[in-house]
């Protein structure tokens, strides 16, 4: 027997489930994990922090229960039983794709299925042309490739088969996987010319020092573009008084001139790097479990995602521009992993299909692993031309040129972001006068490239690591002093000609590995090892980067809510996507409300409570439009942002932490006052409650009496003031700020939307208060960063260093690594072991990515299907050094230094550390990743 | 449909299951999942490298072993015991956890996964560790590289393994006969 939301609905569920519109479509979304997902299974995934009053340490990860008993937590793991509305019997759906992009596809043939494997409905392109049904427009065309096209890449998707029992799927599967025969192919064409997906160019020419204003710069002037002919860039004529584009080629001409023809002092070289396409590895393989309900007109969707909002919005805009009708869709978006490809994915689009044609059953579509290489969003293959120029007597770089050429493979995905990232990120933690960058994100038959952690800056800050020990070794310089004398310091401008916000600290990561044993002794040791090792050659190498973390167009949403009996509930945007977002958030409460929130909920959407309105683009809208668009007090630049593993301690937690500030000061904090000044003799002074401060959970201040949190949660109910507050907060490499007006109290903030809830036993005549609804706040005004400031593309940074000990094996050309060291600059930590649990694992992925992890990008490579890890090495438990790698973290520089992004931080330096520590070892530079044995014994012989 | 099938019974977690009618060339992992709906051992590469998928097999001897349910028939189980993810921590009659294993309190004290997605695997790994080293214990100075070697084959891609080998090390260190002075 079936129910459906509609009708018979459990009370629970209805008042926990609540729609925000897309386009005239009701979207309900409850992510794993929530209220209103937990009232579907009546289960508790998340279990209430256990924490440490005394030594103020979480001492669980709050999903940690259920993860290590193996509990559903995974979309994967979910079936239409788990799901109490949906019918019960699960179909299950397979995507036929693919494997040639050089001639025209001209259908496909099931016929070795027979009748007893027949799937029980194809979908095609036909279908999708006759319903209306296309992705939406951020993916392109050909959502299923039609008959009659050529292939724009390598696994593209050309029909969806529906099986109706699992049986007939799985044994339907085994015969198609790995079968030329299944797909027909008529003409040869060869693969497809298109133009590239973006190009960009940063020029800069810096003023008499590192801190004077730029002559050229693209935060001064702008980012160059060209047009395209014969789908090559073509840029515009120099030309030193015309437009940004001519002017912007006027310098880059005057420094490719300078380059060609250097003064006598200078050392110019060039030099070719290259990092490779892989696979993110997440092993939660992608995929969607949808069920149409056709009479009801309802889609209800599982998806793992690490943008929620993304696929919200995309599914509703895809069904309401088609002839599919739909007036509710519900989505659950679960846990999941990505490493940046489980978001701005297209899975759950083809889920959505799957679930459309699948007659009203829920229809499973899961990818298995040779599946997940054939179509998982690939790592940018990178090529890499650096022409760089040093004056030898000072050691200080004077200029540098570079080409960048990205592989975006078959669709545009975030490769024009990717690109830009990757360029400005280039000059990592070093200070470079002259720099013209230019940056090409190509198309090509490869497999879809998207997000992966790192995002454009790992491979070219790598690359710039490589360099900067090359020029070391040109210049006969001990690495690290060379660093030292280019270190980027605090108030110094970037390539892009910014300022980045804040202390840089790549200096005291440099001093510290400086003096590291591991550093210092490493020439001694070496002859040590050497001598007592016939055929092994023993090397220490260093890495260093700034990274960034951000987007320049960061937006989060946060509530905090005190419940009537002291317990804290956080909702938060976004998604936990293993980082242990959902502890951190609960610890991002401790600093306002004495100790960590009791429940999370992330991957949130419905947020009636706070209406934020949004439009055009956060990247490139003009001042003009900005200021236009910021007379609505609902209106924001962007609405949120996915979860990343950089961006969820910083940006997400700022929205947390701002609304338990919010609730702190206008609802806490007048509580506490109102109780310590109730009973005080006449005449007592009013205690200075700024200086209050919470000791075990209790509020205390100059000798009062210590309230503990639910005490003043009581108050705060009774007196009506603030015990809850929802808030918006967007980041262009500052924060938006407004201002407010709560409970009669002028507010400034950096928020730029806010909405409060008000204690029930208070002013009736209050808005909102009678209800115990949240009562909006118009701001006052509002300051949003200016969008000349995305150009700065590097904003807030974090700097990470690290040394690699190692021995390269000459017989068999292996490396071994036998410790490493990271020092790392965080900021205040939210939850140390998940920092140090982030810098374990992100060494682990640089490690991969310099030593093992490698696929050819074309016919050889994923995209023909068989693909695997028996054929993509990741790093084991002998390849990471498990027991030897230590790390130190650089104090905060005070207790108000918020946390920073780090984690894709770690994963970079230990690359170049390696790839610098071959070198050390027998003195030979790669700078093609990964190094392999066979590549070693080409040059060992 | 005339797939050719064979009844199948298998003790899981202390319970028989079945006669279950099952097709010939069913791999156990699609068992477990679709059939019998234990998801816990997860589904990672299909073809046995990365072990997210591994049960204990409980042999009559008294010894244990894993076994990858992504390459396994589920017709190599009918008449053995085995133990699933599902099966490690106590449990009430209500399916309430009562306690964990200490290898899954060990996990969970130190941090060790993130995602989680592998957990399932790493916990049966170091459950049947130990249970070897009760029957046969190792000396102490040994105890990091036995560790190193049981879990080689698994493979997480969030944790570089660090806090995993901590928690099982340390599980074994504080375990009264698990290891034994050398001499």
């Amino acid at each position: 027997m079936r129910s459906t939301p509609g009708a018979g609905s459990r009370p629970s569920r209805r008042q926990v489930l609540r729609a925000s519109l897309i386009g005239g479509i009701a979207v309900y979304v409850a992510p794993l994990g929530s209220q209103a997902f937990a009232s579907l299974f009546e289960q508790r995934l998340l279990t209430r922090p256990d924490w440490g009053a005394t030594d103020g340490v979480l001492k669980y990860r709050i999903d940690g229960t259920s993860k290590v008993i193996g509990a559903k937590v995974f979309a994967r793991d979910l079936r239409a039983r788990d799901m109490p509305h949906w019918p019960q019997q699960q179909s299950h759906a397979l995507v036929l794709r693919t494997t040639r992009a050089d001639r025209i596809y001209a259908g496909f043939d099931l016929s070795l299925l027979g009748d007893d494997l027949k799937p029980d409905r194809v979908v095609t392109a036909a279908d999708l042309t006759r319903d209306g049904l296309a992705f939406p427009d951020f993916y392109g065309e050909d959502t299923l490739l039609p008959e009659g096209k050529t292939p724009a890449y390598l696994g593209q998707a050309v029909a969806i088969l529906v099986f109706h029992d699992f049986v007939r799927f799985r044994f339907a599967k085994e015969k198609l996987q790995f079968n030329d025969a299944v797909i027909r192919y008529g003409a040869s064409t060869g693969p497809l010319q298109r133009d590239p997906w973006g190009t960009s160019r940063f020029v800069r020419v810096g003023g008499n020092t590192p801190y004077d204003d730029d002559v050229f710069s693209c935060l001064k002037d702008g980012p160059i573009s060209p047009g395209y002919e014969k789908h090559e860039p073509v840029w515009p004529a120099p030309a030193r008084d015309g437009e940004l584009g001519a002017r912007g080629m006027y310098h880059a001409t005057a420094i490719g001139d300078e380059l060609a023809q250097p003064p006598a002092e200078w050392v110019v070289l060039k030099r070719r790097y290259a990092t490779q396409s892989g696979d993110t590895a997440a092993l939660e393989p992608d995929n969607a479990n949808g069920w149409y309900d056709s009479d009801k007109q309802e889609l209800h969707l599982v998806v793992p995602t690490q943008s929620p909002q993304e696929v919200a919005k995309g599914a509703a805009t895809m069904l309401q521009s088609s002839r599919i009708g739909l007036k509710r869709l519900f989505l659950y978006p679960c846990f999941t992993v990505g490493y940046g490809a489980k978001d701005s994915c297209s899975m759950p689009y083809y889920g959505l299909i799957a679930a459309v044609y699948g007659g009203s059953r829920p229809v499973r579509l899961a990818n298995d692993r040779f599946e997940q290489f054939q179509a998982g969003l690939k790592r940018h293959q990178l090529s890499m031309d650096y022409t760089v120029a040093i004056e030898r007597r000072t050691g200080l770089l004077q200029s540098l040129r570079a080409g960048i050429v990205a592989n975006g493979g078959g669709r545009k995905n975030v490769s024009d972001l990717l690109i830009k990232v990757g360029a400005t990120s280039l000059g990592s933690a070093y200070y470079f006068p002259k720099t013209d960058v230019t940056a090409t994100a190509i198309a090509s038959r490869a497999v879809d490239a998207g997000s992966a952690r790192g995002y454009g800056a790992l491979e070219t800050m790598t690359a710039t690591e490589l360099m900067m020990d090359d020029i070391a070794g040109e210049l006969g310089l001990d690495p690290i002093e060379f660093r030292l004398r280019n270190v980027l310091k605090t108030g110094m401008r970037n390539t892009q000609g910014a300022i980045p916000t804040g202390v840089l600290r790549a200096e005291a990561v440099l001093e510290k590995a400086r003096a590291h044993a591991l550093w210092s002794g490493r020439g001694a040791r070496k002859q040590a090892f050497d001598a007592d090792h016939p055929g092994k050659y023993y090397g220490v190498g260093f890495g260093c980067i700034q990274w960034r973390f951000g987007n320049g167009a960061e937006a989060s949403l946060a509530k905090v809510e005190l419940a009537p009996d002291g317990r804290i509930m956080v909702s938060n945007s976004g998604a936990e996507i293993g980082t242990g977002l959902s502890s951190g958030q609960a610890v991002a409460c401790v600093r306002w409300l004495g100790r960590p929130a009791d429940a999370v909920e992330l991957a949130v959407t419905d947020w009636s409570d706070l209406p934020v309105e949004t439009s055009g683009d956060p990247r490139a809208m003009s001042q003009a439009d900005q200021d236009r668009l910021a007379e609505n007090p609902r209106w924001s630049p962007a609405y949120a942002s996915a979860s990343s593993a950089s961006n969820s301690s910083y940006y997400l937690s700022h929205t947390t932490r701002e609304a338990a500030r919010i609730v702190y000061v206008h609802g806490l904090l007048p509580a506490a006052l109102a109780i310590w000044t109730r009973d005080a003799p006449a005449g007592s002074r009013v205690p200075s409650i700024e200086d209050a401060r919470w000791r075990d959970g209790s509020l205390t201040v100059e000798g009062l009496e210590p309230l503990p949190l639910v005490r003043l949660v009581r108050e705060a109910h009774a007196r009506g003031l603030v015990v809850g507050a929802a808030v918006h907060g967007f980041n262009r490499w500052r924060w938006a700020e407004a201002d407010f007006v709560v409970n009669n109290v002028a507010v400034h903030a950096p928020v730029d939307a806010l909405s409060v809830r008000y204690g029930e036993g208070g002013d009736v005549s209050k808005p909102g208060a009678l209800q115990g609804r949240y009562h909006v706040l118009d701001r006052q005004a509002v300051i949003f960063p200016p969008t000349q400031n995305y150009h700065a593309m590097v904003g807030y940074c974090t700097a990470a260093g690290t040394l690699a000990e190692l021995v390269v094996d000459a017989a068999s050309g292996k490396v071994t690594l036998l410790s490493h060291h990271t020092i790392l600059d965080c900021g205040t930590m939210l939850v140390p072991d998940l920092v140090s649990g982030q810098i374990q694992g992100g060494t682990a992925t640089g490690i991969g990515l310099a030593l093992h992890e490698h696929m050819p990008l074309y016919e050889d490579g994923p995209g023909n299907g068989t693909w695997n890890f028996n054929r993509y090495h990741l790093p084991r438990g002998s390849d990471v050094a498990a027991w030897t790698q230590t790390a130190e973290i650089l104090q905060p520089l005070s207790e108000s230094e918020p946390p920073k992004g780090m984690a894709e931080a770690t994963v970079i330096p230990i690359m170049s550390a390696i790839v610098n520590g071959i070198a050390h070892a027998i003195g030979h530079r790669f700078r093609t990743l990964p190094v392999t044995p066979d590549q070693i014994l080409a040059v060992l012989g | 449909m005339s797939l050719p099938t064979r009844p199948l019974t298998v003790t899981i977690d202390g319970r028989q299951r079945g006669p279950i009618d099952v097709p010939d060339g069913l791999m156990m992992i699609d068992l477990l999942h679709e059939i019998l709906d234990l998801t816990g051992s997860r589904l990672g590469c299909g073809i046995g490298i990365c072990h997210a998928c591994v049960v204990i097999w409980d042999r009559d001897d008294g010894t244990s072993e894993e076994v990858r349910t992504c390459i396994t028939g589920a017709g190599f189980f009918d008449g053995k015991r085995i133990r699933t993810i599902e099966g490690i921590a106590r449990h009430n009659d209500k399916g309430e956890i009562l306690s964990l294993s200490p290898v899954q309190q060990a996990f969970l004290d130190q941090f060790s996964f993130q995602c989680g997605y592998c957990t399932p695997g790493f916990v049966m790994a170091a459950t049947v560790l130990i249970e070897r080293l009760a029957r046969t214990p190792v000396p102490r100075g040994q105890v990091e590289a036995t560790v190193a070697a049981a879990l080689e084959a698994h493979i997480c891609r969030c944790t570089g393994y660090v806090r995993y080998y901590q928690a099982v090390r340390d599980v074994i260190l504080a375990t009264p006969g698990l290891t034994r002075d050398v001499g």
